[in-house]
């Protein structure tokens, strides 16, 4: 177990920049996420951190210890990859107990590791196959054992669950989990699933054009983004950007929508919008604070209710996805299915601003932080 | 593939109409002829290499011999003269096994680890390097006769097995290099990063995970050096001396040497004999061969 510091790290190729000062650091035991859309930069972080590409400036530290120009080997770190990279010549055993034999580990303590690790893992019974003759989950259980069975100081983890069907992918996440509060490793998680990236981890970055956007614990993204693209990637269905007048009236500033007859929201932190004042800015909405009239919510200072016009509904059992139209922006929300809302009809809905965000129309820039 | 398979014939089976009984019956008919055209010269080959002279003079080519001999057989083996001296083709199998053994064996090793580095160890200009290497296979071999005498000569090496090999490791790095780098461009590279997360070096790696993996394509190398080395008559009659000849250039002069009579049953025999290795080589590592391509070797 231990810490990791990435510090300033950069990456040229060529005269492209694919990670422009990357500063990351997390505690002993902590699970970090590396998340964005594909191109962001996370595998080549990733690589980074594991040695199998060179950083072209910057520091990278292991246990408080420099390893950015040392060997992969010498950096006691484990990696699952995504294509499982099992070793297709040899079996399940010889898979886990390889990186073992390459430390010069006797024989006797080898197999009592993979034993531990396969036992563990629930493998001891494929432990004479050839990975060709294993499904998709087992491969992948085969490839975290062959990570556990050396005991690393840092877990990699790249992509590690993209291949697998829908349903394993959601048990192996919740095993993953468990292993890491049993294990309490450090672990470094590259995925594109912002899902995953919600449930698993400890602290996320969010990554975009090679560069962190923001990193903080899953709660922190979510309910505070720093920015248009962090707000937009985190959370499904994503969160609602509704341009917004901001005006000054009676009652304070307030944020004007264009539904039928203009909705006047109020607004948490008025004071950060005293700039914006007649300007247009984006509101940031999650799906579920625009709900049916709750009568609970009734008359809360942050609450209000709007006419607005259903262009489709989406049931999704639990909830119905009801999808309206403001200033040409389409926008969920996150209705009880026995509430009336017939497509083409207009309804009631109540909108909640007490966790609303702002953001710069043309920047993207949050506003009211 | 092979549910898919076994679905297209029963398929075939139900829909077989009249039109297409008739163009099967027809396929087949090609087939056999063409069948025929490649092996009747092997045919009369062997026919007339179980005749004694005299039936040769009398009979005609496809006529089957009166009676079975293999007099010829032994006397190509080890009485026909080549040149002056009368030993058969024996001496000369030896020469070829002693120059397409170790050349096959470097080789196919050679290009083994050229392909392992230019297809998971690039390094800067990897890929002009590769091009460059390919130029090799479009050289013609009469191209390269004088500069690579004096190359032997310089190395001292001329006339020698040891500088036929060197001729042939030459020539055939270019394609073995292209057969394994093609091969293992299928491979994924996470393999190599994973092996050397688990602490193993350049040649671990090679030994223990690529080179385990690698058999499909060592059978097709091996097969294909094999028969380029042994069947090569050019190089082996501009660079060979007296006594490291091998077996083709021994079968020419077996050939053009005649004491009298012009004796076509040794002559035959001694062409069969010539063929024989590279035939069992096909016969043998053919199998290997589709079993390693059908095994998924490299799945996973």
């Amino acid at each position: 177990m231990a810490n990791l510091i990435i510090e300033q790290v950069k990456k040229r190729y060529g005269s492209t920049e694919v990670l422009k000062g990357i500063d990351i650091s997390i505690q002993a035991g902590e699970f970090l996420i590396l998340v964005g859309p594909s191109g962001c930069g996370k595998s080549t972080l990733m690589n980074a951190i594991a040695g199998l590409d060179d950083v072209s400036e910057g520091r990278i530290m292991i246990a408080d210890r420099d390893v950015t120009y040392a060997d992969p080997k010498d950096r006691d770190i484990a990696m699952v990859f995504q294509s499982y990279a099992l070793y297709p010549n040899m079996t399940v055993e010889e898979n886990i107990s390889f990186g073992l034999e390459m430390r010069k580990v006797p024989k006797e303590e080898r197999d009592i590791e993979v034993k531990r690790v396969s036992e563990m893992l629930q493998i001891d019974h494929l432990l004479s196959r050839k990975p060709a003759h294993l499904s998709g989950g087992q491969r992948q259980r085969v490839a975290m054992g062959r990570a556990l069975a050396r005991r690393p100081q840092l877990y990699l983890f790249d992509e590690p669950l993209s291949n697998l069907d829908a349903k394993l992918r959601v048990e192996m996440r919740t095993e993953i989990k468990k292993l890491h509060q049993k294990l309490g490793t450090t672990i470094v998680y590259v995925t594109h699933d912002q899902i995953e990236a919600m449930t698993l981890a400890d602290r996320i970055a969010v990554m975009k054009d090679g560069e962190v956007q923001q990193l903080g614990s899953p709660q922190e993204i979510y309910d505070n983004p720093a920015n248009l693209f962090v707000a937009g990637f985190m959370g499904s269905p994503a969160m609602n950007f509704i341009p917004a007048n901001v005006v000054a009236t009676d009652n304070g500033i307030m944020l004007e929508l264009a539904t039928r007859t203009p909705t006047l929201l109020p607004f948490p932190k008025k004071q950060a919008l005293d700039a914006y004042v007649g300007k247009e800015i984006l509101l940031g909405l999650r799906p579920e604070m625009i709900t049916e009239p709750q009568h609970h919510k009734e008359g809360l200072e942050f609450v209000v209710k709007s006419q607005v016009n259903v262009e489709v509904t989406e049931p999704m059992g639990a909830d119905t996805m009801v999808i309206t139209r403001i200033s040409d922006s389409e926008i969920n929300c996150r209705c009880h299915p026995a509430y009336p809302a017939a497509p083409g009809s207009d309804i009631e809905l109540m909108f909640d601003t007490s966790k609303a965000v702002a953001f710069d129309k043309d920047t993207g820039a949050r506003i009211d932080l | 593939m092979t549910s898919a398979t076994t679905m297209n014939t029963q398929a075939a089976r139900r829909q077989s109409t009249p039109l297409e009984k008739v163009l099967r019956v027809a396929l087949y008919i090609c087939l056999l002829g063409m069948a025929a055209v490649y092996l009747m010269p092997f045919l009369v080959m062997f026919l007339t290499s179980l005749k004694d002279v005299e039936e040769i003079r009398s009979g005609t080519l496809l006529s089957l011999p009166g009676s079975i001999n293999f007099d010829a057989w032994g006397k190509a083996w080890g009485g026909a003269c080549t040149g002056s001296n009368c030993n058969g083709i024996a001496p000369f199998f030896v020469n070829s096994f002693q120059i397409v053994v170790p050349a096959v064996l470097i080789s196919t090793i050679i290009g083994a680890l050229n392909g392992y580095v230019i297809s998971m160890w690039k390094f800067k200009g990897s890929d002009i390097f590769f091009g460059a290497l390919l130029i090799g296979c479009f050289i013609p071999f009469q191209v390269i006769l004088l500069p690579m005498a004096r190359t032997l000569g310089w190395l001292g090496i001329a006339n020698t097995t040891t500088g036929l090999v060197f001729v042939h490791v030459v020539y055939g790095v270019a394609f073995t290099t292209l057969f394994f780098r093609n091969f293992y461009q299928g491979i994924p590279t996470d393999l190599i990063k994973a092996a050397r997360l688990d602490g193993a070096g350049f040649f671990t790696i090679f030994r223990r995970i690529i080179l385990p993996i690698s058999t499909p394509i060592i059978v097709v190398t091996v097969i294909w050096q094999f028969t380029q080395i042994w069947n090569d008559f050019l190089f082996g009659v501009a660079f060979s001396g007296f006594d490291t000849q091998p077996v083709t250039v021994a079968l020419n002069n077996l050939v053009n040497t005649s004491f009298g009579g012009k004796e076509y049953n040794v002559d035959m025999a001694a062409a069969i004999l010539a063929a024989l290795p590279t035939l069992i080589v096909y016969v043998l590592a053919g199998k290997y061969f589709v079993r390693g391509l059908t095994a998924g070797a490299v799945k996973g």
